[in-house]
């Protein structure tokens, strides 16, 4: 299993150099943007490219052939994205502090929890999809996260005033618990979901 | 502990596809011998494969590979196996050093003592991505990681196709020296039939996702022949123990997997020839029955 996990940062070699030049880019040119969203793509970066750079080659075949199960493959794929979201949000915040970049712990938060719904989304997807379109399926998952939530958020907050109400009368605690409690439920169902289908697919 | 006979051993195994279907496979690969596994391009030979790795699930029937099913010791079967596929399965970005840091920790009993002898023995460098290699060296490459954790049962799809004629002895000489240890089972898929005259003792033939034999290659060239005559010979009780007849205006040409019979209906009024391989893939194709 470890073995699994940490193969994942080997096939990305060669991304990994990018990836502090990457967080800096955002450090530097990225006053403007709110800091949850630096943490969230931070956070993704090496689970995406992982499944990015398992599709281009049988590796299916490969994994399979090695004595790993079906299970322990997917189990991999989900334990290890959460291993590099936690690496990652550090590192994250060594480099946004030495850039004197503010953000406060909320901004992580709201980073793990969207991170654990977008993943809870596209894994499955992954599993799905025909090879070749993981990367493609990937940007465009990302996209459309960052395009439509916070509008509809806020068509949530405007037109649905008695969940917004609802939601205001929480108490800060009990929404981020509540929060980390669904999306973390969301991320373990779609691990379920993932391991169905690939004990299924046909390789 | 109980010697294995069958190392692999198949069961009335049928696997359906939209366009193909493996029918009803019987199959035993017995220990300490090279198998060859012969057949014309999408008779099953690669579906056979993936179903004895576990790669795909039979839809009925029984597989056992060093006699256990894949339910319950699937990592256990898996650590006994070494594989070669026809295409590269590595990860091509990765140079052989990092393709090592990936394999080598999956098995419990891997060398690198011996992963960096074979290395320096097929002279492959460990510091290019793999994707850079020729189609001979990627062959080397998986060669050397199937032989790097004492598997007993090696299985090679395909492993001499796009080789050139030099390597493809070298090939041969090398898994010939695997076979000095006795424990070892070897089985290849091939269409390059020469390869199994020259080191396998057993041979699986394949058509259109039937088992057609599965026999030693002397019960092979015993038992088949190749028959000509003049037509007017022919007739029904003949033509039953025929695979398959070609008639070209009064002369005919049919394969046999029944040669002592045949003689002695026929003796002196047909030839009969030894067959190869090739003549049974090339008959066999043209099979209208297959009453084998």
């Amino acid at each position: 299993m470890f073995n699994l996990i940490r193969k994942d940062l080997v096939i990305q070699k060669s991304q990994i150099l990018l990836f502090i030049p990457f967080i800096m880019f955002f450090a530097i040119f990225g006053d403007h943007m709110s800091p949850f969203f630096i943490f969230l793509i931070t956070s993704l970066y090496i689970p995406l490219n992982g499944y990015i750079y398992d599709e281009q080659v049988e590796s299916n075949i490969l994994l399979n052939s090695l004595p790993y199960r079906r299970k322990e493959i997917v189990a991999a794929k989900y334990i290890g994205s959460v291993v590099y979201m936690f690496l990652s949000i550090v590192i994250a915040s060594i480099i946004l502090y030495l850039f004197n970049f503010d953000f406060t712990l909320q901004d992580i938060a709201i980073a793990t929890g969207l991170f654990f719904l977008f993943t809870a989304i596209a894994f499955p997807f992954f599993y799905i999809l025909k090879p070749g379109y993981v990367g493609v399926a990937a940007l465009i998952g990302m996209v459309v996260f960052a395009v439509v939530l916070p509008p509809a958020l806020r068509f949530l907050a405007e037109h649905l005033t008695a969940i917004t109400e609802f939601i205001t009368s929480l108490s800060t605690a009990t929404l981020y618990l509540s929060g980390a409690v669904i999306s973390i439920s969301l991320f373990l169902i779609s691990w379920l979901v993932s391991q169905t289908i690939y004990q299924r697919k046909v390789l | 502990m109980r010697t294995i006979e069958n190392i692999v051993e198949f069961k009335n195994v049928s696997k359906h596809f939209k366009d193909f279907s493996l029918e009803n496979i019987n199959l035993q690969i017995k220990q300490g011998l090279v198998t060859g596994f012969v057949g014309a391009n999408g008779a099953g030979k690669s579906t056979t494969m993936k179903l004895m790795m576990n790669l795909l699930q039979a839809d009925e029937g029984e597989i056992k590979v060093f006699g256990k099913h894949y339910a319950n010791n699937e990592k256990e079967i898996k650590e006994r196996i070494g594989f070669v596929y026809d295409s590269n399965v590595f990860y091509e970005n990765l140079n052989l050093k990092d393709i090592r840091k990936i394999i080598a920790p999956a098995y419990k009993n891997w060398s690198d003592k011996q992963f960096y002898d074979y290395i320096k023995m097929f002279e492959l460098p460990l510091n290019k991505a793999v994707k850079t290699f020729s189609k001979g060296m990627q062959m080397k490459t998986s060669l050397a990681l199937a032989l790097s954790h004492d598997a007993e049962f090696i299985m090679m799809d395909e492993p001499t196709a796009g080789l050139d004629p030099v390597f493809r002895r070298e090939l041969l000489d090398i898994l010939k020296e695997l076979m000095t240890d006795a424990t070892r089972t070897l089985f290849f898929s091939t269409h390059i039939t020469s390869d199994l005259e020259r080191i396998a003792d057993n041979i699986t033939f394949i058509q259109g996702g039937k088992i057609l034999f599965n026999e030693s290659i002397r019960d092979v060239q015993e038992r088949y022949a190749l028959v000509k005559g003049n037509a007017n010979v022919l007739n029904q009780t003949i033509e039953n123990s025929f695979i398959s007849v070609e008639r070209s205006s009064n002369e005919f040409q049919a394969l046999t997997n029944n040669a002592e019979e045949v003689r002695e209906a026929l003796g002196d009024q047909v030839v009969m020839e030894e067959v190869t391989l090739e003549d049974i893939m090339y008959y066999a194709k043209g099979a209208r029955k297959q009453n084998v």
